[in-house]
């Protein structure tokens, strides 16, 4: 594998990696009932 | 709907046609008009890859998914990075360098006619098909959405994109892609910012709601040869759909053949790599939050307004009574079963049976909110951006198509040694034929609801398989005979298994195609003498 091609791969799969833990986030936090108001 | 609405959408319609007829300049050769040649930029060519995956069924069909089913869409697309990076040093390179006008043609001068005969004849065969689905599936919602007649929505989607295709050729419609992914990204941008004003909630709590209601769940990490959307789908067979469609389709790889270098091209396929998910991500979230929106409003049983008048007429006395329970149920789970009789009523009313109830009105639950909500201007802002998505689409389809049409049989089979003026001619001709012909049957499609279908499972059977063959072309050993018979065999192989087991998801069918391509061509490359395999060739 040429040098060039390890940095797209790595830049890439980061901001995909970067992604799904949003996303992932969303999915947890906001299927958690929502807490009562004061 | 307000005539300010109707003078966005005219207006943008005469400014995308008359700019692409603008950059229609350098197409006097048949290069300039099939490659722009070779002259454009990379996030030109990025942005005209995203525009052309990118239909009027995303706009209406993955909202309405959105609405309806949540966020699990998404995990389709998880395979798509990794697969632009794979290309980005395989395909890419071998194309881009061959200086061939189509991934066909570089199969010729690998293997041999009948290999590139064959894949060229399965492209058009699905494209033709495909083309039509593009324009028929928003054409029958604006029909029935506004009551117009079926053919005036063909013609107000095809007509524009089969003009300024004709006359720019790949040029004109790189540019108008380029300017139409703004309109489309900016609506989609503007509806969200809409949605939260609108929700009498804050956004924090409208995505609670969301969240307690499932539309949120994007992960499935089940392994599962039968569902489409679960994380390792998306990831392996995802990646394998993705390399066929992005690396062997004539609609995908005519743009990034028409980037400056390889380098250019690479970076093209690098947007979509960075920016799908999220876009993704972003047309699901309007349905998701549309989905909030007709939960804190009233909304109507059936969001189909022809079936809807069609049942008021027919069983009003019923009607109502679904009606009166569906507004007086208090939960999710209460609304859903109501409407899942509302859509046996529908189906005894109109003699089309409802096939899944989840999915009987996704395709129109934006749009009904689109136009009895969103504010005047923003509307027609909206539903310029469906046109102008399914206008990308089918420009790009029609492009590939009269490409395919005259590169790999007029000018291979017919007549080799004519003027570009000549094949000029022809092409667009042959741009003109593939525009009528989508119409045509564009108009049928909608009647014969399942022929979507049919052509969805046509195109799966021979997907990963075409993926297979130009697998092998980057392999030295792999030779002529040892490709075609292996084409053939993966596509068997698909046959088979959609037929012994149909409830495997065609993203499996890609994976299988592909496979059984490589290990067959393989080993009768490797098993038959060079003498044997020279022999038909030659």
């Amino acid at each position: 594998m040429s040098n060039r091609f390890k940095i797209t791969l790595v830049r890439v799969l980061a901001i995909q990696v970067i992604t799904l833990l949003l996303l992932g986030w969303l999915q947890h936090y906001y299927s958690a009932p929502l807490p009562p108001s004061p | 709907m307000h005539p300010l609405n109707w003078v966005i959408v005219v207006g943008w319609l005469i400014y995308v046609v008359s700019h692409g007829i603008r950059r229609s300049k350098g197409t006097k050769e048949l290069e300039g008009y099939f490659l722009a040649n070779r002259s454009l930029p990379w996030w030109a060519v990025g942005l005209s890859v995203m525009a052309t995956q990118l239909s009027a069924v995303t706009m209406i069909g993955t909202t309405g998914q959105g609405a309806t089913d949540g966020m699990r869409f998404v995990q389709f697309y998880f395979g798509l990075p990794l697969a632009m990076v794979i290309l980005g040093v395989t395909l890419v390179p071998f194309l881009h360098g061959a200086k061939v006008y189509t991934a066909y043609e570089f199969l010729e001068r690998r293997f041999d006619a009948k290999t590139r005969s064959f894949t060229a004849l399965l492209f058009l065969l699905s494209r033709g098909m495909s083309a039509s689905t593009i324009i028929a599936a928003p054409a029958v919602v604006f029909s029935a959405v506004f009551g117009w007649n079926l053919w005036l929505c063909v013609a107000l989607i095809g007509v524009p994109a089969i003009l300024y295709t004709m006359i720019g050729g790949v040029q004109a419609v790189t540019w108008v892609d380029v300017k139409q992914m703004f309109l489309i990204v900016g609506a989609l941008l503007a509806v969200v910012i809409t949605l939260l004003i609108q929700i009498p909630l804050s956004p924090n709590e409208a995505l609670h709601l969301a969240g307690a209601a499932g539309r949120l769940r994007v992960f499935d990490f089940s392994f599962s040869l039968t569902n489409t959307y679960t994380f390792w789908s998306g990831l392996i067979g995802g990646t394998f759909l993705m390399l066929s469609y992005f690396g062997t389709d004539q609609s995908q790889v005519q743009r990034y053949l028409s980037a400056k270098s390889v380098s250019e091209a690479r970076s093209s396929l690098l947007i979509s790599a960075y920016w799908k998910i999220p876009l993704q991500a972003l047309v699901l979230l309007v349905g998701v939050l549309v989905f909030v929106f007709y939960e804190t409003h009233e909304q109507p049983i059936l969001f189909n307004p022809n079936n809807d008048r069609a049942v008021r007429s027919a069983q009003p006395v019923q009607f109502a009574a679904l009606e009166q329970r569906f507004h007086a149920a208090t939960s999710l789970a209460g609304r859903d079963s109501v409407r899942a009789a509302a859509y046996e009523l529908t189906s005894a009313v109109t003699h089309q049976p409802v096939k899944d109830v989840k999915k009987a009105d996704v395709n129109y639950v934006v749009p009904r909110f689109v136009i009895g909500f969103l504010p005047i201007g923003l509307a027609g802002i909206f539903i310029a951006a469906v046109i102008a998505a399914a206008m990308n689409a089918i420009s790009g389809e029609l492009t590939s198509l009269s490409t395919a049409t005259v590169i790999d049989f007029y000018r291979r089979w017919i007549r080799h040694d004519a003027t570009d003026a000549h094949f000029l001619i022809v092409s667009r001709a042959a741009t003109v034929f593939w525009g009528i012909f989508a119409c045509i049957i564009a108009k049928f499609a909608v009647n014969l609801g399942s022929l979507i279908e049919v052509v969805n499972r046509f195109g799966s059977f021979f997907y990963g398989s075409i993926l297979g063959v130009f697998l092998l072309a980057m392999i030295p050993r792999a030779r002529a005979n040892g490709a075609f018979v292996g084409l053939i065999a993966g596509m068997l192989a698909v046959g088979f298994v959609n037929f012994s087991q149909p409830d495997v998801s065609f993203l499996w069918h890609n994976v299988i195609g592909a496979v059984t391509v490589v290990v067959v061509g393989m080993a009768l490359s490797l098993a038959l003498p060079r003498a044997v395999e020279a022999a038909p060739a030659s």
